[in-house]
């Protein structure tokens, strides 16, 4: 995902050269060959997040489109106020990569945990949230957001995620994508826990539970349509995301069905609020957090069954 | 100075004042004090500094000023409708319901006000990347930056400083109302500063100290810039919070309060209302 991100940046710095990438410190073995093509358009400022994300801002209102990149948590909670009151106040272009967002950084603890960052920047008005659950939704929204005036922020994870999307182009990825068709239940899923997802599909469909999987790269704006359909046509909607329940992608879903007074049953995955205080592998920690193919799917058949 | 300039930027100062004041009493509004520390420097700055042009106000090329010190803003406000920026009666809407001119200096398209501050500690950043940018694009405007004194307690402002400085960024000039109060107390108590221009220069910073209410060094700072050719300028400017009005001058409560009728009748007198 994170490769797909750099790629795809690279690409879009050949040709517009109103592109900026700024960094804070981060980005080792990542930003090497950027510096290295981009010189004058590649900026190193320091482990400062904050002023960085105002710095950006200067940039922006002086004509530059600006990527910042570092570390989901830093990039988003270290330096919020200077994103709401700079970057999102006054519209500009620049570009938010919150990278090892999640439990990439496994062994590092709550400190490199990012899984509040989606409700943070869901707060602020206008900004475009884009959380990819592949390389090739990653580098659509790359391009999305260059294409995008305002502020938008990514959400990726480290590199190695692995291709989920049949094709190389991406039909309308932003009104979200159907990858399975299924009566039972709808499982809407945004970012990391994509192949879980499709997992949990596969799983259950196994067990002639048919479901439909529906990815949403964009959190905001949501596309209401497509979960109101989902939740007509199979009456039980469920979401994953790894990211705290509260502020992500649940609650978007949760908000427009609420709202929608339509009878419908709603469960959301994601990691429960309370702080993860131990380490381990990316696959230990979720499934410490209750969130792994075997759990997910059981719940998923249980609440089912229950309804029956 | 000629005689004459000095005495038109005095008269200049007084009546910047006097409209500060009516917009302050009759918006019911807070820090006139903040806002009469740097009466002289801006009167001074957009008198013969900036090289502005109120016809475009959006001109790429213009000199670019942020009041990082957001909540002087009824100053700026003032000066700007005088050069042309937006009319005169705007300034009747000061902190009146539904107005656009807000009480802290809010990039909201009013002409002339290029940033939103008032929050601390973000101002001097964004001058980092305006000027930035003004290197990279090769283009020769200068980014003037006024901070607070209390907005050096700021992490993020430290940060900007030393990316400033790094950066060789000689088209940046910062300008400290340093008027010794912060919000709560003395500077000197709450947090100090001192050795401040030690501390600009540490950071690689080009520092003068001037007496902020005086035209002469005001404009004996301002005739060469940048202070050094591969530096930031920082003009550390020794202010008298609320100057100009006996009553109001260095008493911290006088960016909060707003002045009541004692106040209100020694200012007119003093400043000839």
């Amino acid at each position: 995902m994170r490769t797909a991100f750099l790629n795809t940046l690279v690409d879009l710095m050949r040709v517009n050269e109103d592109i900026l990438s700024l960094t804070a410190d981060m980005g080792f073995s990542v930003f090497e060959d950027v510096e290295k093509e981009f010189p004058e358009r590649f900026l190193n400022t320091g482990v400062t997040e904050q002023s960085t994300i105002s710095i950006a801002t200067g940039l922006a209102l002086c004509g530059y489109k600006v990527f910042f990149y570092a570390q989901a948590p830093f990039a988003t909670m270290r330096c919020f106020e200077q994103i709401r009151l700079d970057v999102a106040y006054n519209h500009v272009n620049v570009k938010i990569i919150g990278t090892a967002s999640g439990f990439s950084s496994n062994q590092l603890g709550v400190s490199h945990f990012a899984l509040e960052d989606v409700g943070l920047m869901r707060l602020l008005p206008d900004m475009t949230i884009f959380t990819p659950g592949d390389p090739l939704e990653s580098a659509w929204a790359t391009k999305a957001a260059y294409e995008i005036n305002g502020p938008v922020y990514i959400r990726i994870t480290k590199a190695g995620s692995p291709v989920i999307h049949k094709t190389q182009q991406l039909s309308h990825p932003e009104a979200g994508i159907i990858i399975k068709n299924g009566g039972r239940f709808t499982l809407f899923v945004s970012g990391s826990l994509l192949p879980m997802a499709l997992d949990i599909i596969e799983v259950l469909s196994k067990k002639n539970v048919d479901g439909t999987l529906i990815s949403l790269p964009v959190i905001k704006p949501i596309n209401k349509k497509i979960i109101l359909e989902a939740a007509r046509k199979t009456g039980y909607i469920f979401t994953l995301e790894e990211h705290n329940i509260i502020g992500g992608l649940g609650s978007a879903v949760a908000e427009i069905i609420a709202e929608s007074g339509m009878q419908v049953k709603f469960y959301r995955f994601g990691a429960p609020d309370k702080f993860t205080s131990v380490t381990g592998s990316v696959q230990y920690l979720l499934e410490y957090n209750g969130l792994s193919t075997q759990q997910i799917s059981e719940t998923i058949l249980k609440s089912l069954r229950g309804i029956k | 100075m000629i005689e004459h300039v000095l005495k038109k930027l005095k008269r200049e100062a007084r009546e910047v004042r006097k409209t500060i004041l009516k917009m302050i009493i009759s918006a019911h509004a807070s820090h006139i004090a903040s806002s009469y520390s740097i009466v002289e420097l801006l009167v001074y700055l957009y008198e013969k500094t900036l090289r502005i042009n109120p016809r475009k106000p959006l001109d790429p090329n213009r000199d670019r000023f942020i009041l990082s010190k957001g909540w002087g803003i009824s100053t700026l406000y003032t000066i700007l409708a005088k050069k042309g920026f937006f009319e005169k009666k705007l300034l009747n809407t000061y902190c009146q319901d539904g107005s656009k001119m807000i009480g802290i200096a809010t990039r909201n398209g009013i002409p002339g006000i290029e940033a939103t501050t008032g929050s601390m500690g973000h101002g001097l950043a964004i001058g980092v990347g305006m000027a930035m940018a003004a290197k990279m694009q090769k283009r020769d405007y200068r980014v003037f930056v006024l901070i607070s004194d209390g907005e050096c307690d700021e992490g993020s402002t430290w940060e900007a400083i030393l990316q400033a400085g790094h950066y060789k960024l000689d088209n940046l000039i910062v300008i400290v109302d340093y008027n010794k109060w912060q919000s709560f107390g003395r500077v000197a108590d709450v947090l100090d500063l001192e050795p401040f221009v030690k501390k600009w220069e540490a950071f690689k910073w080009s520092a003068k100290e001037i007496d902020g209410h005086s035209f002469e060094e005001i404009s004996q700072i301002f005739s060469k810039l940048p202070f050094e050719k591969g530096k930031p300028s920082i003009v550390i400017a020794h202010t008298i919070k609320g100057k100009g009005v006996s009553v109001l001058e260095d008493r911290n409560e006088w960016h909060y309060k707003t002045p009541t009728e004692k106040e209100i009748k020694i200012a007119k007198s003093e400043l000839g209302l």
